[in-house]
């Protein structure tokens, strides 16, 4: 419980340090993490079953190989694709706002800055480290959790791409 | 020629002869009359004189009198000298019997006169002062008294002080002339919070000292604070949250000079209004698409439940009618004309959606554009001022920061919206280009059995 405690009061002394723009950060990562998990989840327990189905009705049709036939294994091929596709290009968004996000904190930090230089001057550097640090935090965490998604959304990606090429096999014209 | 000077000489000569002899007449009567002066000056001159002899005995008189004032003078001056030296003595005699008496007390007198002294400090500026004016002038007169302190005064001290800390831990409510921004004066009721704030219905209030006046804060803090200092305001009973100024109004102070979120947005200048317009645009952009896709794919939804009637309202419906024209076409015929149908479809679908994506990345360059702008500035400030006070530059430089914060605040929500906008339409347009030739296969395929 202690530890929580701990937890909780190192993440506000970081955030009162690194500035309000902290909190649209953790939301992005929030939010693509949220996306991603549920990706990996739907890939690991819905899709095997979606794609069990898929091939069984595909297996059990005699006309595999008229005009009608490639057109309706295109339809369940591109309504599977949809299904595996689905929020990535959210999730790819994200992980690309995430940068940005940093870079508006990086900016507001800066305004601070020269708002303490305009109304202090520049004689004490105290005042103005902390819109410094208003200015670099963000942008570090911006970058963290750019990374921290960059690997796990591609990794995605091609797994993605690969359930699809996989399905595609697995329905032959027979 | 000779000759006939010499006959003007003569002329001349004889001229001049003739009136000498008649002034010869007047100096004979002016010589009779000085004689006859001579004889009657000569008589005054006896007369004062004789006065002169008759004053005589008066005057020495008169100076033996002043010589005897003079005597009495110099022997009162030696008589009061003496007095006074005397005096002198006593006087100091009496001054170390003063000395004997006050004793230990000199130094309390000493340490009450600098007391009284840091309290007309503390007390003239706090705001107690405005619920109880007038403090200040006994604790003034006691700090620059030569004299002792009377009892009287050493009370007034005591009180002084002791009202100072009863009040700094009382919240009390009073009335009290206000005089506002424009000058004009009001009456109102405020609430005071210990030392610390006046806070009335409109928020919080300072106390001027040197004029003696209660005056509202040029500019409130941010909302939230003010709100709570109104909010207090008006409760009666029970508790409630405050914003306090534990400097007892610097950080007050501070916070009237402290931008709002506002005046930096209007620091961004045009490029920053141009950068709103289209964010502006881009979102209700996004809106229509969101409703319009939202509305197709429900409708396509309903469609591909009933699709025995197709209906024209929707895309799919529309190709279902091509599909019914076309129905004894050979395959080839009819997936020609499927994708032409599908062609006119798809214009309608992802209108727009590029239209976000450029706004998206148009925002930061428009920043970017401000930020140079601001620098610009900043340097033409710079040739004109020098580098010498950083507080002119910070003003462009600020200007140049907005604009570029505003470009990615304008970025950010755009390219969301474009993710969202983009899979949906995307979501439709699979269900058409893929998909709905599907549909139709499975159609003929019933139809055909």
């Amino acid at each position: 419980m202690l530890f929580l405690i701990e937890l909780i009061e190192s993440v506000r002394s970081f955030i009162a340090t690194g500035g309000n723009v902290l909190y649209f950060v953790a939301f992005a990562l929030l939010m693509m993490w949220i996306l991603m998990i549920e990706r990996y989840w739907f890939l690991a327990s819905t899709y095997p079953k979606l794609r069990e189905e898929i091939i069984a009705k595909w297996d059990a049709r005699a006309d595999t190989t008229s005009w009608y036939a490639h057109r309706i294994r295109d339809t369940w091929i591109s309504e599977a694709a949809e299904l595996l596709e689905r929020n990535m290009i959210t999730i790819k968004t994200l992980v690309a706002m995430c940068p940005l996000i940093g870079l508006l904190g990086t900016v507001t930090g800066m305004i601070s800055v020269f708002e303490t230089m305009a109304q202090q001057g520049t004689g004490n550097p105290r005042l103005m480290a902390s819109g410094i640090s208003m200015a670099t935090i963000p942008t570090m965490a911006g970058m963290v959790a750019a990374l921290s998604g960059v690997f796990f959304s591609s990794r995605l990606d091609a797994k993605v791409k690969l359930a699809k090429a996989k399905l595609v096999d697995s329905l032959p014209h027979h | 020629m000779k000759k006939m000077i010499n006959y003007v000489m003569l002329a001349a000569s004889m001229t001049a002869g003739m009136v000498a002899s008649a002034n010869a007449n007047d100096l004979q009567k002016l010589l009779e009359q000085v004689k006859n002066d001579r004889i009657s000056e000569a008589s005054i001159d006896k007369k004062r004189e004789a006065e002169f002899t008759a004053a005589r005995a008066d005057k020495q008189a008169l100076l033996n009198k002043a010589k005897a004032q003079l005597k009495a003078e110099q022997e009162r001056n030696k008589r009061l000298t003496k007095e006074y030296a005397q005096n002198e003595i006593t006087l100091a005699q009496k001054a170390v019997e003063l000395d004997t008496a006050e004793g230990t007390l000199g130094e309390m007198f000493g340490v009450s006169r600098a007391a009284a002294a840091d309290a007309y400090g503390a007390i003239s500026t706090s705001i107690v002062s405005a619920e109880y004016p007038g403090r200040g002038d006994i604790l003034n007169e006691i700090a620059n008294a030569k004299e002792i302190p009377e009892l009287e005064q050493l009370e007034e001290l005591w009180f002084a002080l002791q009202t100072e800390m009863t009040q700094s831990g009382e919240v009390s409510q009073f009335t009290t002339e206000v005089t506002n921004l424009d000058g004009t004066k009001s009456t109102e009721t405020i609430t005071r919070i210990g030392t610390f704030n006046l806070v009335s219905d409109n928020g919080y209030l300072t106390y001027n000292d040197e004029v003696g006046q209660v005056q509202p804060l040029a500019k409130q803090p941010a909302g939230f604070i003010t709100e709570t200092a109104s909010s207090f305001f008006n409760t009666t009973s029970g508790y409630t949250e405050l914003y306090v100024d534990p400097s007892r109004g610097a950080i007050l102070t501070l916070e009237t000079r402290k931008k709002t979120l506002e005046e930096f947005y209007h620091q961004g200048g045009t490029v920053g209004y141009a950068i709103t317009v289209l964010l502006i645009i881009g979102l209700l952009i996004a809106l229509e698409r969101l409703i319009v896709l939202g509305s197709v794919s429900s409708k396509i939804k309903a469609q591909q439940k009933n699709l025995d009637q197709p209906n024209e309202n929707n895309p799919l419906g529309r190709l279902l009618v091509v599909y019914n024209e076309n129905k004894n076409a050979d395959a080839e015929t009819l997936e020609l004309k499927l994708d032409e149908a599908i062609l006119r479809e798809t214009p309608k679908v992802d209108r727009g959606i590029n239209l976000i994506k450029m706004f998206a990345a148009i925002a930061p360059l428009m920043g970017l554009l401000g930020t140079v702008i601001g620098m610009i500035l900043t340097f033409q400030t710079i040739t004109l001022f020098g580098t010498g006070d950083p507080k002119i530059m910070a003003g462009n430089i600020s200007l140049a920061l907005v604009t570029t914060a505003l470009g990615l605040i304008a970025a950010l929500p755009l390219i969301l919206v474009h993710s969202v906008v983009a899979g949906r339409s995307k979501s439709v347009l699979h269900k058409l280009d893929e998909q709905s030739a599907g549909l139709i296969a499975e159609i003929a395929e019933k139809e055909s059995k």
